[in-house]
């Protein structure tokens, strides 16, 4: 393990398209597959509980408003793209190009979470909670719990915002950058099955 | 000398009180008590009466194992925080700390239930709602207070994480396994919404992922806690 961190320089596996790079750390890769089997088994749930009852989903589904999930799914894919940008600076070592596309990955989290307060709270308003429906329970408790991981999320981008600025940026701390900015994939990547799941009404 | 190959066998003694304390768990709730799958939130007072007045003796009994393990999860988080203590070893081991507090905190988790099912079962013949309220209360003390265990699981994660040295104590790999954990346990603490469906105390969601995921994650510390022992004691010798 420790060997390989030494041969590593940042860009190696893009110079030499034969060696397989393996983004972050392997250990990362268990909280993100744990993460995304725990949600699956989040997403047959709901699927399995859907076939049930498809009228009262269907019916339900049209009460959410589509250019909110667009939107939100605009400012997940928006926040992927400046953390992946973010990563590449960090490996060209332009590290204040690199903090400033994390802060703009961050600022897409937190507009995400301002649409939800909105969402969230105009459904309360027009009395529709958890306890409405099934599909209501679903929506509020799964889109929660992703509500759960962007804060997450966010903390680890700001964390990395100030963290590719110290000192110069070695392998090292690339395993580390590339570490965090995985989890936030795995959290877009989830809202946009969340996404399909509650917003788009088949 | 002497003094540290008997601290090895103190912790090792700790490590499998880890291991004894999923087994009683398992024993009381579901041969002595039946309450493998979980008694159902939504059954009326009179059928929660009717299951602690049919296996009053054996609930009775189910609740001194779960008691126990209760009592074999204090030497388990000590022996982890030991171990955390050999990579945080600065003059202040918050984590450590944090993680020994909410461990010790977490063995009340199971005795609590366990005496609340008891005192259902002490008297099964008084009026089916206490039963139940009773019954209910247990339930509830096992799937919803996942908090503590998200204070262990992430501080001990963290530490992990953190060793620099050259040849880490525990995998990095085990680091992200244990944040893992803890997120699996967040759905429990939505049960109190619920009487049916998967965040019911019954539930796939608050009960049997959290469930799921808790043994296995016995297994792992344990066998990784015995590695770190075995390479205290070489390091000493």
């Amino acid at each position: 393990m420790s060997s390989n961190v030494v041969t590593f320089t940042p860009d190696s596996h893009l110079r030499d398209p034969g060696t397989k790079h393996v983004p972050g750390e392997s250990g990362v890769w268990v909280l993100i597959f744990g993460d995304m089997l725990i949600f699956s088994v989040f997403f047959i749930t709901y699927a399995l509980h859907r076939g049930d009852d498809v009228d009262l989903y269907r019916r339900s589904q049209t009460h959410l408003n589509q250019a909110f999930g667009i939107l939100m799914t605009f400012l997940m894919l928006s926040g992927s793209w400046f953390v992946a940008n973010a990563v590449q600076a960090a490996r060209a070592q332009r590290r204040a190009l690199s903090a400033k596309l994390f802060r703009c990955g961050f600022a897409c989290g937190l507009f995400f979470g301002i649409i939800k307060f909105f969402e969230y709270s105009g459904k309360v308003r027009h009395g529709i909670t958890p306890s409405t429906n099934n599909f209501f329970m679903y929506y509020y408790l799964f889109t929660g719990i992703h509500l759960l991981h962007v804060v997450v999320g966010m903390v680890v981008i700001a964390v990395l915002s100030s963290y590719v600025q110290k000192g110069t940026v070695d392998a090292r701390k690339i395993r580390n950058i590339e570490s965090g900015a995985l989890f936030w994939h795995v959290v877009d990547l989830l809202w946009i099955v969340l996404f399909a799941l509650f917003y788009i009404a088949v | 000398m002497e003094n540290a190959k008997f601290n090895a066998r103190s912790q090792l003694i700790c490590v499998w009180c880890g291991i004894l304390c999923p087994i009683f768990l398992f024993t009381g709730l579901w041969p002595a008590m039946g309450f493998i799958p979980p008694l159902n939130p939504a059954a009326s007072a009179a059928e929660i009466a009717a299951i602690f007045q049919n296996n009053t003796n054996g609930i009775r009994l189910g609740t001194i194992f779960i008691m126990l393990a209760g009592a074999f999860y204090a030497p388990f988080t000590a022996v982890i925080a030991a171990q955390m203590r050999r990579i945080e070893d600065g003059p202040t081991p918050v984590l450590t700390y944090a993680q020994l507090a909410a461990g010790a905190a977490s063995c009340l988790l199971f005795i609590i239930p366990a005496l609340a099912w008891t005192d259902a079962a002490f008297r099964p013949d008084r009026p089916a709602e206490i039963t139940q309220a009773f019954n209910d209360l247990a339930w509830i003390f096992v799937v919803m207070p996942f908090v503590l265990a998200e204070v262990q699981n992430i501080c001990f994660g963290a530490v992990i994480i953190s060793d620099r040295r050259q040849n880490p104590l525990f995998p990095r790999w085990l680091g992200f396994f244990n944040f893992w954990i803890a997120l699996s346990f967040i759905p429990g603490g939505l049960t109190t919404f619920f009487k049916t469906g998967p965040f019911a105390y019954n539930g796939l969601l608050a009960f049997w992922v959290p469930a799921g995921t808790f043994g296995p994650w016995f297994i792992v510390i344990c066998v990784y806690l015995i590695k770190a022992i075995r390479r205290q004691d070489a390091e000493r010798a």
